[in-house]
């Protein structure tokens, strides 16, 4: 049982790269009430994107994000105005927005697939193996970096969220858009804008993923899945939920070796899925929204 | 009717009949995956399959029964989709009716094809379908030149084995067996656990499976780590293969002898972890361009590097072989009728660039060729020599892993 440390540190540093997938398609979902399933897709684009400015023009990873971050920002603000938009709000536009976003998914995967063919990349930085110590074992400086990188995302996003005019005006949104119009917010205006910073933060997490990963266009599946699951679990559109989420995941995942075969651990978060839905079927954190 | 007309008028002999069913063109069918996931190795497998065709053609074509047939290769794109390999597969065989069909590329997409093959009763040759649970349905139609995996881990335990009777690893050795839950990982951990068994020499004390594209393998490598083990036998995709391999670096782990099966001699493996990443990676494929320096390799590594202007990989050659081995079947057959290609098929033996020099489709493998893998360890300098079988080995590896300290 010596391990169990070493497998807790473990286990949070995945969870600071689970939270950093999960981040956009909660905040996207938790204030249009569309599931993005481009979200994978976007992740994917981003990787390659941050290999791109790697390898072309030799920009480290960790500063690339920025950069990332503004492209991918105006992607999804486009994405919202060209296409999302148009869809009919509430549960009608549940199916239509899920064939939608859908589709863009395969168009970006097919797009990356005609640009870069189906090759396994990966970004591989001079510290790409390196370690530090922590309580006594090694840990890569990647890891470590993603988890802080993480953190200073999610603080970020709550104080943008808490403080600033525009994220109380995406929280009032949240909490009724009709209402919010009557006080003079720019509705259409607050949904392309938590598109476009959900669509950031996924490429936030495919710079990340492009650290740690090989990956290729079929890259981001899992990623997606894997957040659909977090955000279920921290209550969907609950920013700290997320964070909690994705702590509860990668535990779960980590130390499920000791329970049940190893290649069934990626199962365990979705067995954890199940049995939250039908215990808390508001996920972990109930159903606050946003707060 | 044509046939029926000019019998009379031929001279009377049993193989008359056979020469005149021989037609003017024999055509081939195939698919492989030339787009989506599999794209890059489908384009492989095109190579040889082409390069292999060109061949015969340029010689007169296929010798059946004293008539030389030239070959038609009718290719297409199954887009690495399953359904898809086996819908196009099913428009040749019955719409196109070609004579015979050469297979696709990767596990699961030959394992749904051969099944259309079997049920159309034409004879399948595929040099993309490693595991053995396809040769073990008991068909009668369907062959591979891709030895199993389970010689990959076999041949690695012969090299392994050598070393330890020469005193250079314990005995007993502890060993971590870690593969990917799919036929190919499970046909590796076979492989290792029967060489075990035999042996009596070697110790598996952790056996994890994992599931594809992981993201994280802390929990497998603490546990490798806390057994103390002296081989570390994993077998893994390229993608995993990397995020492995990084996590085990940067955890400080080093085992006396390291392999990921497969990996580890790819271009793209070294970009992505660094010469130092994948130095002393032992590793097997079932050829390699290192074999080609006299024969038929030669003349193969020649020939491909004049039309392609590269060198060939293991793909190109299986795949060149798969085709070799169903034209001279057809030869040997003297007729395309499919029944005698079958018959030819199943007692062949023709001479190969693979290891082990011959080809053949052993009934009690199901049809699946066997033959040992070449077995190859990186080295700092870049090189990666092949060091077993002893027969065909360049250079000489090293154990245990000079890189671990102590």
């Amino acid at each position: 049982m010596g391990q169990v440390l070493p497998l807790a540190v473990s286990a949070v540093l995945l969870a600071g790269f689970y939270a950093s997938m999960a981040y956009g398609l909660g905040l996207i979902y938790g204030v249009l009430r569309v599931v993005n399933l481009a979200h994978g897709g976007m992740i994917m684009a981003s990787a390659y994107l941050s290999w791109v400015l790697f390898t072309r023009f030799h920009i480290d990873p960790y500063l690339s994000i920025p950069i990332v971050m503004v492209v991918f920002f105006f992607v999804g603000v486009a994405m919202y105005r060209g296409l999302v938009r148009f869809l009919p709000r509430g549960a009608a536009g549940g199916v239509q927005s899920l064939l939608l976003l859908f589709g863009v998914w395969l168009v970006i995967r097919n797009l990356a697939y005609l640009l870069f063919t189906g090759d396994d990349q990966a970004v591989r930085t001079s510290y790409s193996t390196a370690s530090i110590s922590i309580f006594g074992s090694s840990y890569s400086v990647n890891r470590v970096a993603v988890f802080v990188i993480s953190v200073v995302a999610v603080v970020l996003l709550q104080l943008w969220l808490s403080r600033t005019y525009t994220g109380k005006a995406v929280r009032g949104v949240t909490e009724n858009s009709d209402s919010s119009t009557l006080v003079g917010i720019d509705v259409e205006r607050v949904y392309a804008i938590t598109f476009g910073v959900g669509t950031a933060l996924a490429g936030l997490a495919g710079v990340l993923a492009s650290t740690l990963f090989a990956f290729n266009p079929s890259f981001g599946a899992g990623e997606l899945l894997k957040s659909f699951v977090i955000i279920v679990l921290g209550g969907l559109g609950s920013v700290v939920g997320i964070a909690v989420g994705a702590l509860v995941l990668a535990f779960a995942e980590v130390f499920a070796i000791y329970v049940v075969p190893s290649y069934l651990t990626a199962a365990v978060g979705f067995v954890l899925l199940v049995v939250v839905l039908i215990v808390r079927p508001g996920g972990l954190f109930g159903s606050k929204v946003l707060r | 009717m044509v046939v029926a007309g000019c019998a009379p008028s031929q001279s009377t002999g049993t193989g008359s009949s056979d020469s005149l069913a021989v037609p003017d063109t024999i055509v081939i069918g195939s698919t492989l995956p030339l787009t989506g996931t599999e794209s890059k190795t489908g384009g492989r497998y095109k190579q040889g399959y082409e390069l292999a065709v060109e061949q015969v053609n340029a010689a007169g074509g296929i010798d059946v029964n004293g008539k030389k047939v030239k070959v038609e290769l009718k290719l297409l794109d199954d887009t690495s989709d399953q359904a898809k390999a086996v819908n196009l597969a099913q428009r040749l065989i019955t719409s196109d009716k070609v004579n015979a069909f050469l297979g696709t590329y990767s596990t699961p997409l030959v394992e749904a094809q051969s099944t259309v093959a079997e049920q159309n009763k034409i004879p399948y040759v595929n040099g993309g379908g490693a595991a053995t649970s396809i040769y073990a349905k008991g068909y009668k139609w369907v062959f591979g030149t891709l030895a199993p995996v389970e010689n990959l881990a076999e041949t690695e335990m012969e090299w392994i084995d050598l070393q330890q009777k020469a005193g250079k690893l314990p005995k007993p050795s502890k060993v971590a067996i870690v593969w990917e839950n799919t036929s190919h990982g499970k046909d590796f951990r076979k492989g290792i656990e029967d060489f075990a068994k035999k042996s009596g020499n070697y110790q598996v004390v952790v056996n994890e499976a994992f599931a594809l594209d992981g993201k994280d393998f802390s929990s497998i490598l603490s546990k490798v780590k806390g057994s103390d083990v002296d081989l570390f036998m994993v077998d893994a995709h390229l993608p995993d293969f990397i995020t492995m391999q990084r996590q085990y670096l940067s955890s400080g782990m080093c085992n006396k002898v390291v392999t990921y099966g497969a990996r580890g001699t790819e271009a793209d493996g070294v970009k992505a972890l660094g010469q130092k990443g994948v130095d002393y990676i032992l590793s097997a494929v079932w050829w390699n361009s290192q074999l080609g320096d006299e024969g038929l390799n030669k003349t193969f590594v020649d020939s491909f590097k004049k039309k392609y202007g590269a060198a060939p990989e293991w793909y190109q050659a299986v795949s060149y072989e798969a085709a070799r081995s169903l034209f001279t079947a057809i030869s040997n057959a003297k007729s395309v009728d499919k029944t005698k290609v079958r018959d030819a098929l199943s007692s062949l033996q023709m001479s190969s660039i693979l290891p082990g020099g011959k080809v053949s489709f052993p009934a009690d493998k199901g049809g699946q060729a066997s033959y040992p893998f070449v077995v190859q360890q990186n080295l700092p300098d870049g090189s990666s020599p092949i060091i077993h079988p002893v027969d065909v080995a360049n250079g000489k590896g090293t154990a245990p892993n000079p890189m671990c300290k102590g």
